[in-house]
């Protein structure tokens, strides 16, 4: 109990440190927020910005106020009313845009970081026991490849073959299963390789140990060997490797997110930062944190139980 | 200790709670207590709209937009441009081919005094929600367009309107302001219904004119479905419905309606344009756009101040080149600000040609030798090096940059190109740190010479950055603005031209483009050329769509 009080106290600190650099650091970068907000909104990229407008902005939002006090207003009204905000860019609250934005990414990084699991950790397995067989080198070519290789490149790709070519899938759209499939078959590319790598390594190591050799010499067949014996003890790498792969994921990716048109959190958060709308950049921050913190929490639980000799307290 | 000793499976099973809870539409944010989101309603038509249904309806166009469709508002915000594209808005005033003005919502205008204007309008207009368009409505628009939008107001310069009859409206401007018309033909000055907003005031959904009505938009997929206006006064309107989604990656444009999944769409990479045109049953048709890709120097840098060294800077780009190999003619060499089809251009000037000759002898001329021999030129020890920053909202403008610096080191002027963020271009440019700026400004928002040349060349013109000052340049322009003739006016307005022309404190690089991209059968498409970026026309409709 006083472990998870402890816990959740660090989140609480870790969430209010990140929401202060974001928003020290978003009034840091060079160009004004009125005037980008309105190049976002009323006058298009190019065009100049009246000195009219850009009172009319700064009075709306309250921006030439000094920047504590501007954070420490927006503090306030998030933890006493849980309002963390309106968008400046689409004039609805932040949690709105949120609630809209976020299960388009969960989704993708859930059934990505699946694929990532399913084939990663059978893969790593099968390259382990044919270590050195021609098989493991070319399994382990493979997945150089998968880390290698640039997303939106395979995403195309992808495209061409599934939807041009074999059309089993449409190229853009959002709701059904069919329409996440290219998207997080590109997105998981390289998950699959980094968790395939890593269980590769953990189970070799674990298979060089004595209770293994001992498992063989007790003449139990190879398949108990390795789901009985080995892999919970090559879990531990791999559940962090899974935690850290997950964390990327739920931040979106702005890249695979604008070629598939797909509606995530990612191209959100890269759109609001180059309109400066402050609110929605600190609520995708905010919502990004709170979730790797999240699941940080489940994988160090995970490790509790995968090894009873690890205790938190 | 058995049973569970697969943690595969135990994790395999949280997450698939989570991700059946959130494709069950929970919000994920529970964990805080702070996530709820209540009172708040999602347009959902994802189940519809994302797929529309082929066959079924055969009269349904689907469009793939260039830009995410974020907001609808036409009047406050992100809104305009996709009610001007979806045909559901109008203006005022329209525009013929050659941006001369012409009647649309409102048939006929007059100066009656300097500050005085009286605009009748159509008086078989009614809006989508069946209500009669009036006076009333016109005036209640336009005071929510001057209020939301200062910029607007500011060109607008209104002092007070007034509801003469139902079809008659007199507007009173603080100035004089000949380009009132013009600038009643600015998308942002669309008019719409009141009952586009709730009691509240807040704004619900465009209720406009045009011959498509909007339908739904789903904040999610963010997917505007528009349908056919029986009513509108234009007369019969080609489709029964039109879906347009915004997918920002061309390629995926390219790829979605090289797989019948969209059957219009605008700007495919540009080096695609001649592939996907070859394909069976898709066809490209290239336009000119209302925009010019331009290169601003800073005059207050000493090589630059120089006007032999900005005439030789024009001479060395060789524009034909780049027109042709970088936009892959989605654009075309440009002489001067203007499009030669806008009625008012000065039409007896052409693009500078490549002449390196020329361009060695100006530098010559100004100093600038290579006397060291490592192919830059230099003056008093310094070398003539040039910083180029450009933005990559617009595709064309990175690999023209780059072009721009080969063409550019041929002449002897070393350029380090820069992509850069808006945010830190504004910032380079007030700062004065830079010397030469790409960039694709649009140049006819409002259908009249005064406003672009007004805010280019003039001293201390809004979008003057390169800091130009020309005395004749000022009063030309001063003097035009007291003209109320066309003819007269343009005449002086040709003569500004004729000078930036001389003087290049700006290098017009080529004319923008737009790559129009349909399906063999959608028919009777008519590109607006005034329209910004694109416009679907109500003559629009799909023959033997299977």
């Amino acid at each position: 109990m006083k472990y998870f009080i402890k816990r959740v106290g660090f989140m609480a600190l870790t969430i209010f440190a990140v929401c202060a650099l974001t928003f020290f650091l978003m009034n840091v970068i060079p160009g004004g927020t009125a005037k980008l907000v309105l190049k976002h909104t009323f006058v298009g990229l190019e065009e100049s910005v009246t000195d009219e407008q850009l009172n009319q902005i700064s009075d709306k939002y309250d921006l030439d106020d000094p920047l504590y006090l501007q954070f420490f207003r927006w503090i306030k009204e998030a933890v006493l009313r849980g309002d963390i905000g309106t968008s400046y860019v689409f004039k609805k609250p932040v949690l709105y845009l949120l609630a809209l934005r976020l299960p388009a990414t969960i989704q993708l990084a859930m059934v990505s970081m699946l694929i990532a699991m399913l084939a990663g950790v059978s893969l790593g397995i099968y390259s382990a026991i044919r270590e050195n067989k021609i098989s493991d080198h070319i399994l382990r070519i493979v997945t150089l490849f998968g880390v290698s290789m640039p997303g939106f490149w395979v995403a195309l790709l992808l495209i061409l073959i599934f939807s041009l070519r074999l059309k089993l899938v449409p190229v853009t759209g959002y709701g059904s299963l069919e329409n996440l499939l290219l998207p997080a078959a590109a997105l998981s590319l390289h998950s699959v390789a980094a968790v395939m790598r890593v269980t590769r390594t953990s189970m070799l190591e674990t298979l060089g140990q004595e209770y293994i050799r001992f498992a063989k010499a007790k003449g139990l067949p190879l398949w108990k060997i390795v789901s009985r014996h080995a892999l919970k003890n090559a879990m531990l790498p791999v559940i962090t490797v899974i935690g850290f792969q997950m964390g990327g994921l739920l931040g979106g990716t702005v890249v695979i997110e604008k070629i598939f048109a797909w509606p995530g959190i990612g191209s959100l958060l890269v759109d609001s930062i180059s309109a400066r709308d402050l609110p929605v950049v600190q609520g995708c921050v905010l919502a990004i944190v709170m979730m790797f913190l999240f699941v940080h929490f489940l994988v160090d639980m995970l490790y509790t139980h995968l090894d009873p000799r690890i205790r938190y307290g | 200790m058995k049973c569970k000793n697969s943690p595969l499976i135990i994790l395999l099973i949280i997450m698939l709670t989570c991700a059946v809870l959130t494709t069950s539409g929970c919000s994920s944010k529970d964990e805080n207590g702070t996530g709820e989101v209540s009172g708040m309603e999602v347009t959902s038509g994802s189940d519809n709209a994302s797929h529309p249904e082929r066959g079924s309806e055969n009269n349904t166009l689907v469009l793939g937009e260039m830009w995410d469709i974020e907001s609808i508002d036409p009047i406050n915000g992100d809104g305009t441009l996709v009610c001007e594209k979806a045909a559901i808005t109008e203006t005022l005033v329209g525009a013929n081919e050659d941006f001369s003005l012409k009647p649309e919502l409102a048939t006929s205008w007059e100066q009656l005094d300097e500050n005085t204007w009286e605009f009748k309008l159509r008086n078989n207009v009614t809006f989508h929600d069946g209500s009669k368009m009036t006076a009333k409505e016109v005036k209640f628009t336009l005071e929510k367009v001057i209020s939301e939008n200062s910029k607007v107001a500011s060109m607008l310069k209104i002092d007070s309107i007034e509801v003469v009859d139902d079809y008659t409206l007199k507007i009173k401007t603080k100035e004089i302001n000949p380009i009132l018309p013009g600038v009643l033909h600015y998308p942002d000055t669309a008019i719409i219904s009141p009952s586009s907003y709730n009691e509240k005031g807040e704004f619900v959904k465009p209720v406009g004119t045009g011959p498509y009505k909007f339908e739904s938009f789903d904040e999610q997929t963010r997917i505007l479905t528009v349908v056919k206006n029986e009513n509108w006064w234009g007369g019969k309107v080609g489709l029964d419905k039109l879906i347009l989604k915004g997918i920002p990656d061309p390629n995926t444009r390219a790829m979605a309606i090289e797989n019948g999944e969209i059957d219009f769409t605008v700007d495919v990479p540009y080096s695609e344009t001649d592939r996907v045109d070859a394909i069976d049953g898709i066809n490209v048709e290239k336009y000119k756009t209302p925009r010019v890709y331009k290169l601003d120097l800073n005059l207050k840098h000493e090589p630059l101040e120089d006007v032999k060294v900005r005439q030789a800077i024009s001479y060395a780009i060789n524009r034909s080149d780049i027109a042709e190999n970088v936009l892959y003619n989605v654009g075309e060499a440009a002489a001067g600000p203007f499009l030669p089809t806008m009625v008012w251009a000065n039409k007896s000037l052409k693009p500078y040609s490549q002449n390196l000759e020329k361009a060695n002898e100006l530098l010559t001329a100004a100093g600038w030798v290579d006397t060291d021999g490592d192919g830059i030129r230099d003056k008093d020890g310094k070398p003539l090096k040039l910083n180029l920053m450009t933005y990559a909202a617009r595709p064309g403008l990175p690999p023209m940059a780059e072009a721009m610096a080969a063409q550019l080191r041929e002449a002897g002027i070393g350029i380090e190109t820069e992509v850069m963020e808006m945010g830190s271009i504004d910032d380079r440019r007030e700062k004065g740190n830079w010397d030469l700026y790409l960039a694709a400004y649009n140049i006819a928002m409002v259908p009249d010479p005064e406003y672009i040349l007004t805010n280019w060349y003039m001293t201390n013109g809004t979008d003057n950055t390169p800091g130009y000052s020309n005395p004749k340049v000022d009063s030309l322009i001063t003097e035009a603005r007291k003209i109320t003739d066309p003819n007269e006016r343009y005449k002086k307005f040709n003569e500004v031209e004729a000078i930036v022309y001389d003087e290049q404190p700006m290098i017009i690089v080529a004319y923008y483009g737009c790559a129009i991209v349909k399906k063999d059968y959608v028919k009777g498409y008519v590109f607006d050329p005034t329209a910004h970026d694109y416009r679907i026309n109500a003559g629009m409709y799909l023959e033997n769509k299977s």
